[in-house]
């Protein structure tokens, strides 16, 4: 646990975080808006006392209420990995930039992150599917979409005819799972 | 102008083309054709789909083709309880699966606050040490058999073979051990584990360099990989690269010293680098980190201690509310596991970062002036596996 | 009758025509011998009035079909010695040591799907594995297996060798283009750059021999290295030999040279669409390939059918009419003497073998007592047998050579190669020829 990093961020992108600074075992977390994103983690990776140069994981998320996309940073200053959360992104039309013009590598990890929800990176030269098939209409990891067994009840609706039968929607597997997280 | 007579077999055009790069790829220029180097295929380390533009021999461009061995593993993570994600992992990397429980059980340890007992720590590295090994003699056995050399492959699976059966001595399985829980390891060593390593680590290290010596100085074989597929490390950092490939190409980056988890910092060992960034250099470096990987195992013989395998848990496991990312060295670069919890007794988001994944997206950056016969070596020496990357 | 006509119903056309011209031949031939025994005399005035027809017609089905165990052999000695190099067992159950694999997966491919690719050139198809299958068998109407055991004997002998053997490459071609399929392309694309350039070093290295020979008949270029093993040409023309074999194994597209079938990258090359027979040829094509390289190996550097020291003719001569009568006792008492005699040993040693067990190990092992005797007589009487004996011992040789790198080494690519051909192997083999014949000028034309 880094406290010193915590300080240095909160001196430095003070203005842009959306939330406090958490910090647990070894890892950092900052949350910031979508539209933030290629400032704060251009600074991150180009300014000399922070040299996050490795982008370690870019995820998405679906909290249920909104999605977030994820990056985990790691540089050779710090002991900790640096988690930035981008929040807020809103559930029926999730947009937020891309970085590929500062890691390549991140062009098909968006890419998957647009596969399984359907968040749209704005910037990638390559946004479309890459593990289901071109034509498939749904976004499997949304938490409305439930898996064949019982997809019949998610309100995100199955794909195949299969996935569509007949039960009562208002059986406890028809909730979306939520978190404050 | 895209293509508009299309002969019988061609690979499916999109029409209209979804994205630019599309458009950019599927434009054929004068003399230019397209080939499915399909998913069933020889050498595509899996299942996985590349469609080269190719002008005679020479390859112009490509577009890898995923998702065939897709399982839905996040998906089924989330559905499952925290112990049984554990499983739905070995699959993935499943030539090293133990790293691929490894990060998830660290994760849910981080969210569990559970202090994992030393004896597990070390039997962890222990067993892990020798899953890269196997990963590692079957990764350079591949490299040859890609290349044409029909016997080194089978030298590298004598070592295998016999580091999977001290593993299914210890685990109960060969190949997807299922062994690592939260809070620690499954089962304590064994007498016939213990016996069958001492057997093997007497004459492993002149072994590996006897079975790797019939390449090492082959002339064929050196001409086919010097200079080929060369990463800089400037490049190699912005394709996000982690493991081996990285460290040829001069960038000495090594999670168990650059970001030290398990008992790493109480062992000695070295990182091997290499500064050549070709394929020859990450064949020559993995036969180094099997070196190293056998002085860690070594250590941990020497430095066992006793104690109990698995932290006292309940069956039942709440963690509060939180998020947690763990990453491990794996024989491939860095293995990472992003894990969420909702107070459930199942994880909210289980995200699995693969290093084959990151490895393959640089196929466009290595391999367009060259021949499909050096796509084969980039392939090989990149070391991907297609269950990682389509999880 | 119904296994019989089920059986008929599975098989492919090949096999319909191999299991009808079988009993037919055998028929004809039993034919062939009533003739002979009836009418003797006018028959054998009949042959001798047309002895060189006879003989070319004898010798020329001999050849087409001595290439089918060459084949077997090849396959299966492929197998086993790879897998023993890879410390595996290789075949295993299919006869004695497996050694019956190869007859079983002859069979087998008979009972395939024939078909041809949707879009594919059918004519061009159906004809390429036969150009090359026969181009590899006309190569070996003049290979010299034994003195006086050869098809024909051309003054141009070695000219038409590699003339023919050349043409293999057009069914190469054939099979790539017309199978419809870009992986067949680039596999018959290669092979036939990789063909055209090697077979320029493959001649010119043999030149230096033949200056050295004088004569382009093969039979005769083994008739000078009749002696002590040092007359050989390899002694006399080393780099000749090395650049000789190097360009043989490109020929015969062996691995390191193996790109034009690389199982690993264009999954089949120009065979990817064959199945069946249809590829059942081409691999036969393949295997007789390198023995006919491997035999025209020891043809022209290793002294063909020549002892390597010279032999003193011996003839054990041997007229059993003059032991009369008691050759009939002979007859009667040594196989049943000698059965006893080999089987005492076993019986009283190993006391779990029963006795008509031990008598039936000792018969086999009369025969194979006998059966070596009787070859070691043929073999010191008769130069044919001895000749057909080194021959085959030096062909062998140099299969195992070949099998030996292939399972050694990985393959070459298409650019290496080509540059090894042109920059490297046709320099050596001018370089080679012109040092041979500024040595002819100097020391003078030996007798």
């Amino acid at each position: 646990m880094d406290r010193s990093l915590r300080a240095r961020l909160e001196a430095r992108f003070g203005e842009v975080l959306s939330g406090p600074i958490r910090q647990r075992h070894d890892e950092t977390e900052i949350r910031i808006a979508p539209k933030d994103v290629p400032d704060v983690l251009g600074a991150l990776h180009d300014e000399p006392e922070y040299r996050f140069v490795m982008l370690a994981d870019l995820a998405g998320v679906d909290t249920g209420e909104v999605m977030q996309v994820v990056y985990h940073l790691w540089s050779d200053t710090t002991g900790d990995w640096l988690r930035v959360i981008a929040d807020g992104l809103s559930r029926e039309e999730p947009r937020t930039p891309s970085i590929t013009f500062l890691w390549k590598a991140a062009e098909w990890m968006e890419r998957e992150a647009y596969d399984m929800f359907g968040i749209v990176f704005e910037g990638n030269r390559d946004l479309r599917r890459i593990f289901m098939p071109p034509e498939y209409t749904s976004f499997p990891l949304r938490k409305d979409f439930y898996l064949a067994d019982d997809a019949a009840r998610s309100p995100g609706g199955g794909v195949r005819p299969s996935e569509r039968s007949h039960a009562p929607r208002n059986s406890p597997a028809g909730t979306v799972r939520r978190v404050k997280a | 102008m895209l293509d508009d007579e299309v002969g019988l077999f061609e690979p499916i055009q999109p029409n209209p083309p979804r994205t630019e790069r599309e458009a950019e790829f599927y434009t054929l220029g004068d003399g230019e054709m397209l080939l499915n180097v399909g998913p069933h295929h020889p050498s595509t380390h899996g299942v996985m789909r590349v469609v080269m533009k190719l002008d005679g021999e020479k390859v112009v461009d490509l577009d890898p083709v995923l998702g065939y061995l897709h399982r839905g593993v996040e998906k089924l993570g989330e559905n499952a309880d925290f112990h049984q994600s554990i499983a739905y992992l070995d699959p993935l990397e499943y030539v090293s699966s133990l790293f691929c429980e490894w990060p998830a059980v660290m994760a849910y340890e981080k969210l569990l606050d559970v202090e994992v007992p030393r004896r597990a720590e070390y039997i962890r590295v222990l067993s892990g040490e020798l899953n890269r090994i196997a990963s590692h003699t079957l990764a350079m056995g591949f490299q040859a058999l890609d290349l044409g050399g029909i016997t080194p492959i089978l030298y590298s699976f004598i070592e295998r073979d016999e580091i999977v059966e001290m593993l299914a001595a210890l685990t109960g399985q060969r190949m997807l051990f299922n062994y690592f829980r939260i809070g620690g390891v499954n089962g304590d060593l064994n007498h016939d584990f213990m016996s069958r390593l001492g057997d093997w680590m007497s004459r492993a290290a002149t072994q590996i360099e006897a079975n790797m010596g019939l390449l090492n100085e082959n002339e064929i074989f050196v001409r086919r990989n010097r200079g080929l597929g060369v990463m800089d490390s400037e490049t190699a950092l912005r394709m996000c690269w982690t493991g081996p490939n990285l460290r040829a190409s001069g960038v000495s980056f090594d999670l168990r010293r650059a970001h030290p988890y398990s008992i790493y910092p109480e062992l000695d060992f070295d990182v091997p680098t290499r500064n050549e960034g070709d394929c020859l250099a990450r064949y020559l470096l993995r036969l180094d980190e099997v070196k190293q990987s056998l002085r860690i195992i070594d250590q941990c013989l020497e430095q066992m201690p006793d104690g109990p395998v698995m932290a006292k848990l309940p069956r039942l496991l709440r963690p509060r509310p939180g998020r947690a990312f763990a990453a491990v060295e794996g024989p491939r670069g860095l293995y990472g596991i992003y894990a969420m919890s909702d107070g459930t007794d199942q994880p909210f988001r289980f995200r699995i970062h693969d290093p084959s994944f990151i490895h393959l997206q640089s196929f466009t950056t290595l391999i367009p002036g060259h021949l499909i016969a050096d796509w084969m070596a980039i392939n090989a020496s990149l070391d991907p596996i297609m269950g990682g990357v389509d999880k | 009758m119904t296994a019989i006509s089920r059986t008929w119903g599975r098989l492919t056309l090949p096999g319909k025509v191999v299991f009808t011209l079988v009993p037919l031949l055998a028929v004809l031939g039993a034919g062939l011998i009533a003739v002979v025994v009836l009418f003797g005399g006018a028959a054998a005035d009949l042959v001798t009035a047309n002895l060189g027809i006879v003989r070319f017609a004898v010798a020329a089905t001999v050849i087409l079909v001595i290439t089918i165990p060459i084949a077997f052999l090849n396959i299966y000695l492929e197998m086993k010695v790879i897998a023993l190099m890879n410390l595996r067992v290789g075949p295993d159950r299919v006869g004695p040591w497996g050694s019956l694999l190869s007859v079983v997966h002859g069979l087998k491919v008979l009972l395939k799907e024939d078909f041809t690719p949707t879009g594919a050139d059918a004519v061009v198809f159906t004809w390429a594995p036969v150009v090359t299958y026969g181009a590899a068998v006309m190569t070996l109407v003049v290979l010299p297996f034994a003195p006086g055991l050869y098809a024909q004997d051309f003054n141009i002998g070695l000219l038409y060798f590699f003339a023919v053997g050349g043409l293999g490459v057009v069914g190469l071609l054939m099979g790539g283009w017309s199978s419809y399929n870009k992986y067949s392309l680039l596999g018959g694309l290669r092979s036939a750059a990789q063909i055209i350039s090697y077979e320029i070093p493959l001649t010119l290295s043999v030149v230096g021999l033949l200056i050295l020979a004088g004569t382009m008949s093969l039979n005769q270029i083994v008739q000078q290295q009749s002696g002590w093993f040092t007359d050989w040409f390899v002694f006399r023309q080393p780099l000749g030999f090395v650049i000789f074999l190097i360009a043989a194994a490109a020929e015969g597209n062996r691995t390191p040279f193996d790109l034009t079938e690389a199982d690993s990258e264009i999954v089949a090359g120009f065979a990817t669409e064959y199945s069946g027979m249809r590829f059942g040829f081409f691999f036969f094509a393949e295997y007789v390939n390198v023995f006919i390289l491997s035999a025209l190996t020891a043809v022209l550097f290793l002294g063909g059918w020549n002892a390597p020291f010279p032999v003193p003719h011996l003839s054990i001569a041997l007229d059993p009419g003059s032991l009369g009568i008691p050759l009939l006792f002979l007859i009667a008492l040594v196989p049943v003497v000698a059965t006893v005699v080999l089987a005492l040993p076993f019986y009283l040693v190993r006391s779990s073998m029963r006795w008509w067990v031990a008598l039936i190990v000792g018969f086999l092992l009369f025969n194979v007592a006998a059966g070596g005797l009787i070859f070691a007589w043929a073999f010191i009487s008769f130069p044919a047998v001895a000749g057909l004996v080194w021959f085959l011992v030096k062909a062998f040789a140099f299969v195992f050579l070949f099998v030996w790198l292939r399972a050694t080494l990985p393959r070459v690519r298409i650019d290496q190669l080509m540059g090894f051909a042109w920059k490297w192997l046709l320099p050596a083999a001018l370089l080679n020829l012109f040092v041979t014949a500024a040595a002819i000028l100097v020391v003078g034309p030996r007798a």
